[in-house]
């Protein structure tokens, strides 16, 4: 007799490995009503590609009993198991699922602690920010990435003066780009320091993240720094800080944006002239009405649309 | 083979996008409904998102866009002939689905903070949202079916959709394309979410499923409301495409658009002004094709090797992941050559353009209980948001549909007359096989109705359709999977005459390329400013009218439509 | 003219060492949204019965055991 023609439960009870594994990858598309309660055992498969499946399978089920059974499972003998986990634990929404994941937060292996975190960040929960706090010093570069995660997350006051250290210390340019970027739910004028700095440091990923969360955060206090930003050797910075400048309807970076009209990327002469239409100021119309005859479409195109908003904006 | 018969209150055509979505949302609108969806692939990996999708870019967000100005965009994106209404029902309502899709998995792009990290592209009405990880999309959906206790039949290709005494919906016909059993399914309502008409027109590769759409978006679901009595609105306004050439895929400018890659001429220069996919930018498309500045390419060769790699990972991992190996054996890198791209055959998609099944701003097609949904109804430029808004209006409102009406009857010589039709290639021993009917049709789109149109060119058309037709009662099948091949062949065919008695019906010319009229090259607001609706006359033959457009609940003032039709500008006027 | 039956290089390929549909498992004909593959009757194998692949990849994403690879069709590559 055929194997298909056996039910799912049958073949989960399969001596073959192989067989067990197929029928948990089925499971999700049959009739069984109750897949929670068919894969819950499944996790203690001797088989390690069995419990792959059944953690894989498991995506999406926020139940406290499942989150409870996959937790633990980031201790896991094999990789590709603690690896499922991982995942399958990062898509948890609810602030109901994170108790069973507050003892990896700490201890236990850097890689656990990773996930662990990475875990908790969506659902920004207070019990999160000790942790968090400590694993700002963590020794794993990783790990202080996703701390740093969780603390942007959780968006409290009280963490916007380590997040700025971070910012400005840690020897990791994606932690330090990750912290720029962390900070962007604050628009208090204690974070201009941090973002500032962020502007010159020695990475330009760090440098183009702090050029847009002042644009976010709108901080107008900034102005002159991201006027400077507007000569970044990265042109990619300078679109970021073009972008913010227009955000933040800086009429004293009038010059400079309409120094970048001519520059030679197109992308950045774009921003600029979106900008300059944001930013309104009638001054700008000499140089708009030139770039409308650059040779990029698109800039001829936005340089109409600003030209446009500078007319109904002195109506 | 057997004939299985099944009773429900609501069945889903269409299993991929805005159709789980609409059986979904009708369970959760009532739980006690019973309610089918129904898909002639596997709804775990079928539709236009099998493999996913690498964004929106359509998002109207909050603090970024408002609905009102979405409204407008589309409107002059539209050259004017939308209703506002059904357009406004979208926007409104897709912030919450973004929401509510975050919640069930689909992973949106945010910023290190949790806030999306929208990106700008279009001129004011809406912001693209990447999904770097949007190739879980279908087993997000899958998820939500099963928890909603949503009955799933796969493998079953619905031909029709039967109406009774009071043309109202009251059964849905098909077969199983493995066994050829024959499904007769009593029901109240039906949706159709059956996606675009993508198999119209045959790729100049050659290659009969080398399509944009997946192959399996034929045009079925067109062809069932047509001969259900349902209205088909502005079927003229084709979807032509810029892809990759002989791929056949996206090239997806807007996805690499924010990280500055543009469509450039054979110089390596931008050439595009209009930056929605639509007529307008096809009309420059094809003019620079054609007009000696070709071929077309997608440029990415001057961006910074991280951005380079980001892109990478987007396009190579979601939608159409075979993209990274089809570049790969062609010797092409993003960091070292330019893409070549193409213009694609013809076909119908809402999601694109503006064509299909007519719906309102509740999803109602002109038949009673039938609704419509995502790229085969007639919203235009949903895209796959737009399907998932839809999906939920159709099922929501199909459920209060049917708590006030009741089952109607079925005519039993209505569903003898189709079990035969469905049945009549199988008892054939010789004949044309589906393939030669397919691609006799196909081979004859591309001849004749690929725009620019031209009359005479469509009259020649309409003629072979008919011969084609004629020897359609020819065809035969081998078995149940050519039968299905059998049965979109006549789709298909259904799909090339609509296309061809719409574009002769307006006798202008409108959207650009998708409906250049060469005989009638001008814009005429005074007689051509509404909708075209294409129906089944009591005759049984197509019946062209027109239909006024809706008064707008979005003004447009004259300063704006001036800024907006400023920049859409000169080249269109080349050609025309 | 659709059956993938003359010899010739068809895009989906199974490798039958690794295929293990006589375990049970259906996952790369499931998937498939245009119904091509099929299992084998006699070598209990998963193979392409209709050539008329989109070389959209669920087969081989999908697949257990990694057996399915897809190439590009001839006529588009």
């Amino acid at each position: 007799m055929d194997i298909q023609n056996f039910s799912i439960s049958e073949r989960l009870g399969s001596l073959d490995a192989e067989v067990r594994r197929l029928a948990v990858i089925d499971l999700p598309y049959g009739d069984e009503e109750d897949i929670v309660s068919l894969l819950l055992p499944r996790l203690a498969d001797e088989d390690a590609a069995v419990r792959t499946e059944a953690v894989r399978a498991l995506e999406g089920y926020e139940e406290l009993e499942v989150v409870s059974a996959l937790a633990p499972m980031l201790l896991d003998a094999d990789d590709g198991v603690r690896a499922a986990v991982g995942v399958v634990l990062s898509e948890l929404k609810g602030s109901e699922c994170a108790p069973p994941l507050l003892p990896f937060l700490r201890g236990h292996t850097a890689e656990v602690r990773t996930l662990a975190l990475r875990a908790i960040r969506a659902l920004r929960v207070p019990e999160a920010f000790e942790p968090a706090m400590e694993a700002l010093k963590d020794a794993d570069a990783g790990v202080r990435r996703e701390a740093v995660g969780v603390l942007g997350y959780l968006r409290m006051p009280q963490a916007i003066g380590a997040l700025a250290e971070v910012a400005a210390l840690d020897a990791d340019a994606d932690v330090r780009r990750i912290a720029i970027g962390a900070i962007g739910y604050s628009s208090e004028q204690s974070v201009l320091p941090a973002l500032t700095r962020g502007l010159a440091d020695n990475a330009w990923m760090v440098r183009d993240e702090a050029a847009q969360t002042l644009g976010k955060l709108r901080l107008g206090l900034a102005i002159p720094e991201l006027v400077r930003a507007m000569q970044d050797e990265y042109w990619q910075v300078r679109v970021k800080a073009a972008r913010s400048l227009g955000l933040l309807k800086a009429v004293v970076a009038l010059p400079a944006l309409i120094d970048a009209l001519a520059h030679p990327i197109g992308n950045l002469r774009k921003e600029a002239a979106i900008a300059l239409g944001e930013i309104a100021d009638p001054r700008a119309i000499p140089a708009l009405e030139g770039a409308l005859e650059d040779s990029d479409p698109d800039v001829r195109k936005l340089s109409r649309l600003a030209l446009t908003a500078i007319t109904l904006a002195q109506k | 083979m057997k004939r299985i018969d099944m009773e429900f209150d609501l069945v889903v055509i269409g299993g991929g996008t805005g159709g789980p979505m609409a059986a979904v949302k009708a369970k959760e609108k009532n739980p006690k409904l019973r309610v089918l969806l129904i898909d002639k692939a596997n709804v775990k990996r079928s539709g236009a998102i099998s493999m996913g999708m690498d964004g929106l870019n359509n998002a109207v967000i909050p603090g970024h866009a408002t609905p009102e100005q979405y409204v407008k965009e589309i409107t002059i994106a539209n050259d004017g002939i939308v209703d506002q209404e059904a357009v406004m029902a979208y926007a409104a309502n897709s912030f919450d689905m973004i929401n509510e899709l975050d919640r069930w998995g689909v992973k949106f792009e945010k910023d290190e903070t949790g806030d999306y990290a929208v990106r700008k592209v279009h001129h004011l009405g809406s912001y693209v949202l990447p999904m770097p990880e949007g190739h879980h999309m279908k087993k997000i959906l899958y998820r939500q079916l099963k928890k909603a206790r949503v009955e799933v039949t796969n493998r079953v290709v619905v031909t029709r959709v039967l109406t009774g005494a009071s043309g109202e919906v009251v059964a849905v016909m098909g077969f199983d394309c493995r066994t050829a059993d024959v499904y007769v399914i009593k029901t109240r309502a039906a949706v159709i979410s059956t996606g675009a008409a993508g198999r119209i027109g045959l790729p100049a590769s050659g290659y009969l499923m080398g399509t944009y759409e997946n192959p399996t978006n034929c045009g079925d679901g067109h062809a069932m409301a047509y001969h259900a009595g349902a209205d088909l609105a502005n079927l003229e306004c084709f979807q032509i495409n810029p892809l990759i050439k002989d791929y056949n895929g996206p090239a997806c400018a807007y996805v690499t658009g924010p990280f500055g890659g543009f469509t450039a001429n054979s110089k390596g220069e931008r050439f595009i002004e209009c930056d929605y996919w639509s007529g307008q930018m096809m009309m420059e498309f094809h003019n620079e094709l054609e007009g000696g500045n070709g071929p077309v390419f997608l440029k990415l060769d001057h961006l910074a090797e991280e951005t380079i790699q980001e892109i990478e990972t987007i396009l190579h991992t979601n939608e159409r992941p075979s993209r990274g190996r089809f570049h790969e054996k062609r010797g092409n890198d993003y960091r070292s050559q330019m893409v070549e791209m193409h213009i694609s055959e013809i076909g119908f998609c809402s999601g694109h353009s503006a064509s299909g099944i007519h719906v309102n701003a509740l999803g109602e097609t002109s038949v009673a209980g039938l609704y419509a949904a995502g790229d085969c109804a007639s919203v235009p430029h949903n895209y796959m948001l737009g399907a998932f808004v839809y999906g939920r209006l159709c099922g929501e409102n199909a459920a209060a549909y049917c708590a006030e009406h009741g089952q109607g009857a079925v005519d039993a010589g209505d569903v003898a007359a189709e079990e035969a039709r469905i049945l009549a290639p199988l008892g054939r021993t010789d004949g044309l096989t589906p393939f030669q009917i397919e691609y006799k049709t196909r081979r004859l789109v591309n001849d004749y109705l690929q725009p620019p149109k031209i009359t005479r060119k469509y009259e020649i058309a309409l003629r072979r359709f008919d011969e084609i037709r004629e020897d359609a009662e020819a065809m035969f099948a081998g078995n149940p999977h050519e039968l299905m091949r059998a049965m979109e062949a006549h789709s298909i065919l259904d799909c090339a005459e609509m296309a061809a008695r719409a574009s002769m019906f307006r006798t202008e010319s409108r959207w650009g390329l998708y409906h250049y009229y060469v005989d009638h090259p001008e814009r005429d607001d005074d007689n051509w400013f509404c909708h075209s609706l294409l129906s089944k006359g009591a005759d049984g033959a197509m019946q062209m009218r027109k239909k006024a457009v809706e008064p707008y609940i979005v003004a447009i003032d004259d300063e704006e439509r001036s800024a907006y039709q400023r920049l859409r500008v000169a080249r269109s006027a080349e050609a025309a | 003219m659709t059956i993938a039956a003359t010899p010739t290089q068809v895009p989906v390929n199974v490798d039958n060492d690794k295929c293990i549909a006589e375990k049970g498992c259906t996952v790369c004909v499931d998937v498939c949204p245009l119904d091509v593959l099929a299992i084998d009757m006699l070598t209990k194998k998963a193979f392409m019965k209709f050539d008329e692949c989109w070389y959209c990849l669920p087969c081989e994403t999908d697949c257990p055991t990694g057996a399915v690879s897809v190439s590009i069709p001839y006529l588009l590559r």
